[in-house]
């Protein structure tokens, strides 16, 4: 019998980072979204110049697997085509399509930007990850209202029932002017499962 | 628990056609539907070609039988004709769709609206149409313009986010959380893409040309596609006889770059094989491939080398029709999926157009002109995405 555990968890919210349920970074609560992540990069030891190219989506949820994962090296443990990657969130990327559009809704100051419009499609984000971690696996971007765990769950099962994968990430950023939240999972097979791969475990994480 | 995942209906509409038959048709006379931008208002109208839907909205909002009060977008109408169309072709009645799911893919949602509006809703004014913008809402306009009233969701992943509503709808089928479901997705042209695609410099001025050596870059296209799915149990129920069935489907990260594949197509590898392995079938087994093929330097280079080192000597014949109803975008891997399930309804394989010299680093060689009369057993579909999203899609004949 195969057990799913929920091996590392993370979740950003409210300038608060905690890392398997354990305070791991904050600051006040006025600080803006870029110097936030900022400074959770150089608090994390991120080296990644990239990074600061990001569109907010792309930067937030590459900050959250970057401390979630901080410094593990998943291909080490896991052939590369069998990492998965399976986010959703509310907003999909309303925050860079508004920046893109505009630099092109007035005639007089119209200035097309590519590096803006390559961040108006939310799985970009999990392209971000993907080539910073080398996971080649299964990944998939779900807009849904808001965070769905039963949908993630029957997802990633899914996923290793068939053998697509053998280590998952999963979970919810969102980024729009009204706010933004990442919670980000990492599943994992394992003997006994510590944390069981349910709802109960996921809600709890996530609360 | 379903072993097996049937395709039942298929409903289009592109440049190449309102309906099924109009597109199996233009696809058989080689007739692009690539031309000048005559709906979408935009600057670059005269410098671009385009594979537009030649109706204005208000054409297609009769064509979809909906009233003025339905508020929608043109991605919602497109998606709103082709899902009809599908679900007509399987022969559902509406006491059916009450048992039956709606996975759809887009990109830009209801963009097309917002761009006219935009200026409006600063002012605080058509502010109806300001809630069709999300991708989301297009997905609940389908479902509720079709009576579904389930299981719904909506998937973005780029140019292959309705190859990727193919496949989680054939997987939940599989693990029998649905007997039947619509997938697939629809997407409308607008300038925010056209903006877009051309500050990436990969837009051809001209109609592209696939699989060309001089290739120059891509045309944008709009348009829907859908398809019913349905279980083994469904269909002993009714006695219906499918069109195909879907006996793969696999999806990989290229894990290289935003935009760009890389240099050996790994993730279009990766992809290709599991679908293969996914359906137990061997490379030698495929009669026809349907690429992703964009007509981009970068695509068509790394998707070619990727079927080579797949299929090594033996390559089945291939094909991309890009160049029929230009980059779709998150409609195109449902399109494309129509259209290999019409070569294999039909033993036909639709041509790649616009080629004069093949690309010299492939020794692969594209279907230029269209062939009927052949046998096609098992046909695979290509739809690769940015953030290296990509997914390999399987169809095969029915077996007797």
């Amino acid at each position: 019998m195969m057990n799913l555990t929920v091996s590392q968890s993370i979740k950003i919210e409210n300038k608060k980072v905690f890392l398997n349920r354990q305070l791991y970074f904050e600051m006040p609560q006025d600080t803006d979204f870029p110097t936030f992540t900022k400074a959770l990069y150089k608090h994390a030891e991120t080296k990644y110049p990239k990074f600061f190219k990001m569109d907010k989506l792309a930067r937030l949820g590459f900050i959250a697997a970057e401390v979630l994962l901080n410094g593990q090296s998943l291909t080490e443990e896991y052939p590369s085509d069998k990492i998965g990657v399976i986010l959703s969130n509310s907003s999909s990327t309303i925050d860079i399509d508004t920046e893109y559009y505009n630099t092109i809704k007035d005639k007089d100051n119209y200035f097309p930007s590519p590096a803006l419009f390559v961040y108006t499609l939310p799985n970009i984000m999990i392209g971000e990850i993907c080539i910073r971690h080398k996971f080649n696996g299964e990944n998939n971007l779900f807009v849904e209202k808001e965070f769905n765990p039963d949908f993630q769950i029957k997802y990633i099962n899914g996923l290793f029932d068939q053998q697509r994968v053998q280590a998952c990430l999963g979970g919810w950023v969102d980024y729009s002017t009204k706010g933004y939240e990442a919670f980000l999972f990492l599943v994992e097979m394992a003997d006994e499962a510590k944390i069981p791969f349910n709802i109960e475990s996921i809600l709890k994480l996530y609360k | 628990m379903s072993e097996r995942v049937f395709v039942t209906g298929i409903g289009t509409i592109s440049a190449i056609g309102n309906d099924i038959e109009s597109t199996f048709h233009s696809l058989l006379d080689s007739k692009s539907g690539v031309g000048p931008i005559r709906h979408l208002k935009t600057k670059h109208s005269n410098d671009f070609v385009a594979g537009e839907v030649n109706h204005s909205n208000e054409e297609l909002r009769m064509m979809a039988g909906l009233s003025e009060d339905f508020i929608c977008t043109r991605t919602a109408l497109l998606g709103i004709i082709a899902a009809r169309e599908a679900v007509k072709n399987a022969g559902l009645s509406n006491l059916d769709m009450e048992t039956t799911g709606l996975i759809s893919a887009t990109t830009i949602g209801g963009m097309d609206k917002s761009e006219i509006h935009y200026h409006d809703y600063i002012q605080g004014d058509n502010l109806e149409y300001a809630k069709t913008h999300p991708c989301g809402d297009n997905t609940e306009k389908i479902a509720e313009a079709l009576g579904i009233t389930g299981f719904s969701t909506t998937i973005s992943t780029a140019c292959s986010s309705s190859a990727n509503a193919i496949m989680f709808g054939a997987r939940m089928i599989k693990s029998g959380q649905l007997d039947r479901v619509v997938v697939g997705g629809t997407d409308a042209l607008s300038k925010f893409t056209l903006n877009g695609f051309n500050s990436l410099m990969i837009l051809d001025k001209e109609p592209c040309k696939p699989f060309d050596e001089n290739r120059k870059g891509l045309n944008l296209g709009e348009g829907a596609a859908y398809l019913v799915l349905e279980s083994a149990n469904a269909i002993d129920l009714t006695g219906k006889t499918p069109l195909c069935e879907v006996t793969g489907y696999a999806n990989a990260n290229d894990a290289f770059h935003q935009t760009a594949s890389s240099p050996t197509g790994e993730g279009p590898f990766l992809s290709m094989k599991r679908a293969l392995e996914k359906a137990g079938l061997s490379p030698g087994d495929i009669s026809y491939i349907n690429a992703h093929g964009t007509g981009t330097d970068n695509n068509d280079m790394t998707e070619g080398l990727a079927i080579q080192r797949l299929f090594g000597e033996y390559v089945p014949k291939f094909s991309s029709t890009k160049a029929f109803t230009g980059h779709t975008l998150g409609a195109a891997g449902a399109i494309e999926a129509i259209i290999s399930i019409l070569a294999i309804m039909n033993g036909f394989v639709p041509p790649s157009l616009n080629i004069k010299t093949p690309v010299s680093d492939h020794y692969i060689r594209p279907q230029k002109e269209a062939l009927l009369n052949q046998v096609i057993e098992h046909v695979l579909s290509n739809s690769f995405g940015f953030g290296g999203n990509d997914s390999s899609l399987l169809f095969s004949k029915l077996r007797k």
